[in-house]
């Protein structure tokens, strides 16, 4: 029944592959951040880090010799462990950096929302492929799939963690476009979430999220405030020039000038040392990783499969393409870290945990 | 499930718009990277370096202040501030616990400071305890991990040797005022900063700008919380980095001698007032000291913050420089002036007798005699020696008032003397326009007897009332009195001179100088002579004392013990004088406010300026002195002596300090009646 030789034969390495070459880029990248200062609370991180890694490639490989079709089955008991974690953190959990955002597992902290993500695609996958899977997506079909975001979305943003918030909005909204949201319906989004924007953003908005948005508008407004972080990691990048300052030698991140260099300012740091060139190196590694995720969900078997890889493609896609243009500049600082680069052991699970999955997918198509 | 497949197929076309979607964003994304790091490369590569070097001021040292004998007067000695940035203050509640374990104090004051700064930027950091000791610095820099937010500042605090005893000559530094900053750029044409110390009062105020040296600057490299990590030169990685050395500043050498110095003060300790001792022969200032005073060191050590407040509010004002700040009636002091006028306008000669009964009449009031049952029959030189008030009423009666202004002017009195120190006063020598243009009132004729006898209206400073005296013995010549005699460089290359400035010279009758001299002379050296008992072993002065009324006083209360009046309605008492009489090198000035006597009051201050003068530099001459006195040779005996067997007065070499840094005597000269010079420690 389970002939572990073919099974190797025929299992597709390229996730996994790519995966960790972003991820060896990024340790030592990790590296250079945190080790070029020889002093405070960061050096060391990188080996953590890779303790997270392991531990997650070992769940993801785990998880890459499940059938897909047990997704499926599992969809809605993760979706629910999902939303009572997210319960537990308002609850229960442990502040960070003025969010309720963690629980704890003795002492491993953990980050909930970044599990739920993972819950969110797989139900919305098995919502979609069940529900009408032939007929467009109208208003009406949106009602039940709307209602599954916004249960943990809500709760992700009051922790407060509005860009984790958002960003599952932006997933849903990427997954149900792939199954084909009609362009009216699309329209009609647009324009009332313009308008639901500018209230939320009147009313609905802590301080330092406004302060975020407004110091996005106009950084050198309040340099050494909230408009810092912006400043500092722009000076970082564009230092960086073409070849970049080299490995460890960032004097920003070094000198301490730009804060959470290791969690989400890291593309900063790499863009610093390893200048235009190592950008497009590395911006080339995430694309092939989500051409190739695109090509997979157009050429699997079962609906189910290939929503699940688009929705993996979009938590992957969204990471990388808000972190890396809010450290840019193009966007507010909403704190999202960048998949497989960032220092944080809750987002490489979820990262493992997504190569394990599409793997799966990846290998069960070949059977056919 | 088959058709399954053909449903994943019709998604192609939304799973490309997706994949068009992606490309574009990364090439949105790449252009934006090109933006930043090609087309603002360099930009942004020069702002990475701007970012962590920090131009830090490089305080250039202040300038030293020495005695005339190259003993240092000023020190600059480093001190340290605890402070908190609250931008990096972390875990506040245990940071400030432990913090105030350290700095000894409760963790209430703590937050009480940090409270009074909450309004200000975060970055800015805040001074918890000035000044705090090296213990608590080690400390500080070694636990500096459990501290986030707490760190040590260096400043250099200006101290004084001899603490209050130069005060008010050697002035103090403190802070700059933040709204006197642009007006003092416009003034001096230098750039002061915020946290600059500058001087305030005496040497440190009026040669601040010589002292104060030129600031430099020095390129650090810097972490974000604005932790120095490194000194960089342009031989660095960074190119074009220009560091500019201070300047230290340059140093002033005084005509002040320390020890001299020293003597007034100890010998005025505990009282108010002051004493002036000068050059003769150049109006160099010996010595200048006022009491009360202060601590100038405390204004830079920080200390106390409300020292100043305290010395503001104090009503006997000891910020005041009472040498040359203050002035007061002579009293009898004034009376050689008004015996010279009257001589030289030939209203009086030598033989010109009066009867002193205790008082005289004019014009229906009676002026008194100190002296109730009054002193006889008196020639000009009894009533200088025993300070007969009534001869000079007799010659104030005669004498016109703009006579007596005219001469007391020669003598450099009523006016300032120029003196290169701050807000030197006038004092008053009035005269009829004046009164006029005062009060709109003609002079009286009774003013003018109040006046001979230096009361009413006359008023000197001690710096006017020493230079009076020192004019007198030199026969004429009015100095300008200075107390600083050169600036020179860390080099020891003297870069100004002050050579002595002759006001102006004028002639006096060899008759009248003679007079008063004997006057002066009798009046310290003989029987009946009203600072004969002033006299010490081996002083040779010639003297006058003084009492002045403060306020006025009925008749019948004017002879009433002063000791029983109230303090602050005591007489001032005054003393000047000059020595050696025979040859005069110094003369001295000393008020003693409420002292009740000058003799009593005043007397020794001036014995030990110049026993403590004398001894040190003439002792050669001090020898022939106790010859002199252990003759009892009279006035004509000892300028006949001095004719025959002259001795040259030779300074003596060496000029090492009978005080040493502490200011505590360790070498006392003293002389004993067999002429010996006694040298040794004091116990």
């Amino acid at each position: 029944m389970f002939n572990f030789r073919e099974e190797l034969k025929r299992y597709d390495y390229s996730f996994f592959g790519i995966c960790s070459a972003i991820f060896i880029i990024g340790i030592l990248n990790l590296y250079s951040a945190t080790h070029s200062q020889g002093i405070g609370p960061e050096e060391g991180l990188y080996k953590n880090q890779i303790v997270w890694f392991i531990l997650s490639w070992v769940i993801g490989i785990g998880i890459s010799f499940i059938q897909p079709k047990n997704f499926y089955r599992l969809a809605y008991p993760s979706y629910l462990i999902s939303v009572i974690m997210l319960a537990m953190v308002l609850v229960v959990g442990h502040s960070a950096l003025g969010g309720q955002r963690w629980i704890g597992f003795g002492s491993l902290k953990f980050q909930p929302s970044e599990i739920t993500k993972i819950g969110m695609v797989l139900v919305l996958s098995r919502w979609y492929s069940k529900a009408s899977p032939e007929q467009e997506i109208g208003f009406r079909e949106l009602i039940i799939p709307f209602i599954m975001t916004f249960i943990p979305a809500i709760m992700i943003i009051i922790q407060p963690d509005l860009g984790t918030g958002m960003l599952v909005f932006l997933i849903f909204f990427i997954i149900t476009f792939y199954r084909k949201l009609k362009w009216k319906t699309i329209a009609i989004i647009a324009l009332f979430g313009m308008i639901g924007a500018t209230v939320v953003y009147n009313f609905g908005l802590r301080d330092y999220q406004k302060k975020r948005i407004t110091t996005f508008m106009d950084p050198e407004f309040d340099a050494k405030g909230s408009g810092y972080n912006a400043i500092q990691s722009k000076i970082a990048i564009g230092s960086g020039q073409f070849f970049g300052k080299g490995f460890r030698r960032s004097s920003q991140g070094a000198l301490n000038y730009l804060p959470e260099n290791h969690t989400d300012f890291i593309f900063a740091i790499f863009n610093e040392e390893h200048g235009f060139v190592g950008s497009v190196f590395l911006i080339a590694l995430y694309l092939t990783l989500f051409y190739r995720l695109l090509w997979l969900a157009s050429n699997v078997n079962k609906i189910f499969d290939s929503v699940v890889v688009v929705g993996v493609l979009a938590i992957f896609f969204c990471h990388t393409m808000i972190n890396m243009s809010m450290v840019s500049g193009l966007m507010p600082i909403v704190g999202v870290p960048l998949p497989l680069m960032s220092y944080g052991g809750s987002n490489l699970l979820t990262f493992g945990i997504c190569c394990g999955i599409v793997t799966s997918i990846s290998n069960a198509r070949n059977l056919f | 499930m088959f058709g399954e497949d053909d449903l994943v197929r019709s998604h192609q076309e939304r799973a490309d718009i997706i994949l068009n979607i992606i490309v574009i964003s990364f090439a949105l994304l790449l252009a934006r990277l090109w933006y930043l790091q090609i087309y603002h490369g360099k930009m942004f590569f020069n702002y990475s370096l701007e970012n962590r070097l920090r131009k830090d001021v490089v305080r250039a040292p202040r300038g030293m202040i020495f005695s005339r004998n190259n003993v240092l007067l000023t020190h600059n000695v480093p001190r340290f501030d605890a402070i908190i940035t609250p931008q990096y203050l972390e875990g506040d509640s245990e940071t400030i616990g432990y913090l105030a374990k350290v700095l000894e104090t409760t963790p209430d004051s703590i937050i009480k400071i940090l409270k009074k700064y909450q309004g200000q930027a975060k970055y800015i950091p805040v001074v918890v305890k000035k000044n705090i000791s090296r213990r608590e610095v080690a400390i500080l820099e070694t636990e500096s991990s459990k501290l986030p937010g707490v760190s040590v500042e260096t400043f250099i605090s200006r101290e004084y040797t001899d603490k209050d005893s130069g005060a008010h000559l050697l002035g103090y530094i403190s802070e700059i005022s933040q709204e006197k900053i642009p007006r003092f750029r416009d003034r001096d044409k230098y750039d002061y900063k915020q946290g600059d110390f500058i001087g305030q009062g005496g040497i440190e105020l009026q040669y601040d700008l010589e002292i104060r040296g030129q600031d430099g600057y020095q390129f650090m490299e810097v972490d974000a919380r604005g932790r120095a990590r490194r000194h960089v030169t342009s031989d660095d990685l960074y190119s074009g980095i220009d560091n500019k050395a201070a300047e230290p500043g340059k140093n002033v050498r005084l005509t002040i001698d320390r020890d001299v110095q020293l003597a007034a003060y100890h010998a005025l300790e505990g009282k108010d007032g002051a004493a002036v001792a000068v050059d003769i022969e150049s109006g160099e200032v010996i010595a200048m000291v006022s009491l009360p005073g202060y601590d100038p060191s405390n204004f830079s050590t920080g200390l106390s913050s409300n020292y100043w407040g305290q010395l503001v509010m104090d009503e006997k004002r000891p910020l005041r420089d009472r040498t040359i700040q203050e002035h007061y009636s002579p009293g009898s002091t004034f009376k050689p002036l008004t015996a010279i006028a009257a001589l030289e306008e030939g209203i009086v000669n030598e033989n010109t007798k009066v009867v002193c009964n205790g008082g005289y009449r004019m014009g229906g009031r009676v002026f008194h005699c100190w002296k109730k049952e009054g002193h006889g029959v008196v020639d000009v030189l009894r009533a200088l020696k025993e300070s007969c008030d009534v001869y000079f009423y007799s010659i104030g009666n005669k004498i016109d008032i703009d006579v007596l202004y005219k001469y007391a002017t020669l003598f450099g009195m009523g006016q300032r003397l120029g003196i290169v120190l701050p807000r030197e006063t006038k004092g008053l020598i009035p005269n009829k326009e004046w009164k006029k243009e005062q009060t709109g009132i003609e002079w009286q004729k009774g003013e003018t007897l109040s006046c001979v006898i230096g009361q009413s209206f006359v008023n000197v400073t001690p710096i006017q009332l020493a230079m009076f005296y020192a004019t007198i013995a030199n026969e004429g010549k009015l100095w300008r009195p200075h107390v600083v005699k050169e600036v020179f460089s860390n080099s020891g290359q003297v870069l100004k001179r002050f050579e002595p400035e002759l006001i102006h010279q004028f002639q006096i009758k060899r008759k009248t100088l003679d007079l008063v001299h004997e006057a002066l002379f009798d009046t310290a050296n003989s029987q009946g002579g009203t600072a004969g008992g002033s006299k010490g072993v081996g002083i040779q002065m010639a003297a006058k004392t003084g009492t002045a009324q403060v306020i006025s006083f009925s008749a019948d209360k004017i002879f009433n013990k002063c000791e029983n009046q109230e303090y602050k309605y005591r007489n001032n008492g005054l003393f000047a004088a000059y020595a050696p009489a025979g040859n005069p090198k110094i003369a001295v000035s000393v008020v003693v406010e409420h002292g009740c006597h000058g003799a009593s009051a005043g007397g020794p201050v001036a014995k030990a300026i110049i026993s403590a003068y004398m001894n040190k530099y003439y002792p050669a001459y001090q020898k022939k002195i106790m010859a002199q006195e252990n003759a009892k040779m009279t006035w004509t005996q000892i300028q006949e002596d001095n004719r025959l067997n002259p001795v040259p007065m030779v300074m003596e070499n060496d000029t090492k300090d009978y005080y040493d840094e502490t200011g505590k005597l360790i070498r006392s000269f003293t002389l004993e009646k067999g002429g010996q010079v006694q040298a040794g420690p004091l116990e």
